[in-house]
């Protein structure tokens, strides 16, 4: 594997050296590791619930009304079992709920004024709109964020390595053919094209991360065929082919290996450039479905909302640190992956 | 360059056509509600309604040419095209010319400015980066450049409309538009004063990314010349280093550069959607995305059209522009 070579190794203990680069690699992959499990740090379940000489664990179970003695059959709402009396009875029914005990798409209906509510000791950051607590709705807009730009940018590469590879491999007719097809391809606009799939699909992330990846492939692409163009004339390439093997295993297993420079640098700013295009999307309305959480969609409510400042500082903040960190990533991995030497003259 | 041009026209004109809620689409659906608002005759007349509805179709629909096949409607576009005729907006009901050059004033600001911004501004300091390397000044203006890199521009320009315009802290600048209601009776100076007030803050959002990219570029490209030989050739023979780097390096090193350099054919078009709805500038940015809402697809084709022939036309002026500063480039 191309990932267990001393060339590999060597650069990746050169990234450990970049401190700033490898701490916020560091803090980005714990942050989104947490963020995964955010129903256990986020949540308007309780994490634990003694009831009746019995515990319950709604975050990973789901449990009908029922069983806490009401009369519907669907998810128990904890927040009103916890006032009932049925619950009060017993002094030993005891919930125990996360550090921020809202959901990202729960109305509260405690809040001390008219929503959008500022900061206070209920809500740390205060709440949007529709009196969901930002809190809760940031760190899941981290989640969603950093998911969608990952799954675009494998969806991407996928696509660009093999187009790319392909027309640089064989070049000729079927490099300019290809290249004209992406030409058109990429001036079509982008946002008609979504507006069209989601009216004759239903709307969902899916669709939107679908719509992303068939757009982002085209610059990948561009730095495959540069490289395999580069590589085909290349002496290892021409003595593989001179021991007759196939085009496959040439493209796959020799070429490939050696155009993984790009690959790598290019990465961060593909992953910080999908989540700038998705928060866009996000504020015009087209990106993620509603309710889903989304920093975008908090910054278009701070536009009609301008006298609450925590809509538009929050969000805009984390987008900021976030940037911020994968573009230290980025330098990062440049600099260990494509070392440029710097000297002066003494003239 | 032209078959590519007729590719894209074909495939965003088909994409146009069959994307739903179409401006026939849209009048039956207001018609349907003014029915239903008019009254509850209940079943007896809703026959005669139909009969009405569909012969209101009908002339609706060849009011928009509708009426003939898809490539009928393309090749009678592409005719008018080609004696320079962009067709009528449906929307404005104005030409479609008109349309997009009453948006040109904002257009031509945001272009203008990012112009000399980066020419003034970028190309300078990633020169003195590039020699100040992993020096003070080098550090220093970093920070600046990863704050560019970092704070998407429309982000940015709420963070400062919601700080400057009054919500809750300055009152500074004014929230909204290109000038303010009186702007025709202010003198020179006061309009001047206007105009700078109601963009600075768009502005800088504009260029806020833009910033930090070209200014890197430029760092980047310089230091690939400086650290090669034919400048170590040239200190070896004893030039001086404002010659050897101001001369030599620097006129290689702008070559990268020189791509943007066709871009000022696009200062016409230049638009950020985003900065523009936000701020409430009538660009085109926002003339394209009203159109492609309102399906007022004569402005949507329109606008590509213009497009493309401007960065057609710019990447012809980047490639001689390339020769000017290269003469070793050459395209025979």
């Amino acid at each position: 594997m191309a990932l267990l070579n001393p060339i590999m190794r060597k650069r990746f203990r050169k990234f450990k050296t970049i401190k700033r680069g490898y701490y916020s690699f560091l803090i980005l992959l714990i942050t989104y590791v947490m963020s995964l499990g955010a129903e256990l740090f986020v949540n308007n379940k309780p994490l634990v619930l003694y009831y009746n000489g019995e515990y319950y664990f709604p975050v990973v179970k789901f449990y009908a009304g029922e069983t806490f003695g009401a009369d519907y059959i669907a998810e128990a709402q904890y927040k009103e079992l916890e006032k009932s009396e049925a619950f009060k009875s017993n002094p030993d029914n005891v919930m125990l709920f996360p550090l921020i005990p809202f959901g990202y798409n729960e109305s509260d209906n405690q809040l001390s004024g008219s929503p959008p509510t500022t900061p206070d000791s209920r809500h740390w950051l205060g709440t949007d709109d529709r009196g969901r607590d930002l809190l809760a709705r940031l760190i899941y807009g981290y989640r969603v964020s950093m998911s969608l730009a990952f799954i675009i940018f494998i969806i991407s590469y996928i696509i660009g390595i093999f187009v790319g590879g392909l027309q640089g491999y064989f070049g000729g007719v079927i490099d300019l053919s290809f290249q004209r097809l992406i030409e058109v391809f990429s001036a079509i606009p982008f946002l008609p094209v979504l507006m069209l799939l989601a009216s004759v699909f239903e709307p969902s992330i899916l669709l939107l991360v679908v719509v992303f990846g068939l757009y982002r492939w085209i610059g990948v692409s561009y730095y495959m065929r540069a490289e395999f163009l580069r590589a085909r004339k290349v002496e290892y390439v021409e003595s593989a082919k001179s021991v007759g093997a196939s085009s496959v295993a040439i493209m796959g297993r020799h070429i490939l290996p050696n155009t993984i420079t790009p690959l790598v640098t290019i990465a961060p700013f593909a992953i910080s450039s999908s989540i700038i295009l998705l928060s866009s999307l996000d504020f015009l309305g087209f990106g993620v479905p509603a309710p889903t959480a989304s920093w975008g969609e908090v910054l278009s409510q701070a536009t009609s909302n301008l006298t609450s400042y925590h809509l538009s500082v929050f969000p805009a903040v984390c987008l900021f640190v976030t940037l911020l960190l994968v573009s230290f990533v980025g330098e990062a991995v440049r600099e260990a992956f494509d070392p440029k030497p710097y000297f002066r003259h003494k003239g | 360059m032209f078959p590519t041009m007729l590719g894209i026209t074909v495939v965003t004109f088909a994409i146009l056509q069959v994307l739903p809620g179409g401006p026939v689409e849209q009048a039956m659906t207001k018609m349907r509600f003014g029915a239903q608002g008019g009254g509850d005759m209940g079943g007896a007349s809703s026959s005669a309604n139909s009969q009405i509805d569909d012969e209101y179709v009908e002339a609706l629909k060849e009011a928009y040419g509708f009426d003939k096949p898809i490539h009928v409607r393309y090749f009678k576009w592409l005719t008018d095209l080609v004696r320079l005729d962009l067709g009528d907006s449906w929307f404005y009901d104005e030409p479609v010319m008109d349309v997009v050059t009453q948006r040109f004033p904002v257009s031509i600001a945001f272009g203008i400015f990012s112009l000399f911004f980066t020419y003034l501004i970028c190309v300078p300091l990633g020169i003195l980066k590039s020699l100040a390397h992993n020096r003070f000044f080098d550090y220093a203006t970093s920070v600046l450049v990863f704050f560019g890199y970092s704070i998407p521009g429309y982000a940015l320009l709420i963070l400062l409309i919601v700080l400057f315009c009054g919500g809750s802290y300055f009152d500074i600048f004014p929230m909204q538009g290109m000038t303010s209601e009186n702007f025709s009776d202010l003198s020179f100076f006061g309009k001047a004063k206007d105009l700078v007030m109601h963009m600075t803050l768009p502005m800088t959002a504009y260029i806020v990314n833009q910033f930090a990219f070209t200014t890197m570029m430029m760092k980047n490209s310089m230091i690939e010349q400086i650290t090669s030989d034919y400048v170590r050739t040239a200190y070896a023979k004893g030039l001086t280093s404002k010659i050897a780097i101001g001369k030599h390096a620097l006129r290689n090193a702008l070559i990268p550069i020189a791509t943007g350099f066709g871009d000022f054919v696009a200062v016409f078009l230049a638009s950020s959607l985003l900065i523009e709805k936000i701020s409430g500038l009538d660009g085109i940015g926002l003339l394209t995305y009203d159109s492609l809402l309102n399906r007022d697809y004569p402005v949507v084709m329109g606008v590509i059209v213009l497009s493309s022939v401007a960065m057609m036309v710019g990447n012809l002026i980047s490639d001689l522009s390339y020769t000017l500063i290269d003469p070793r480039i050459d395209f025979k």
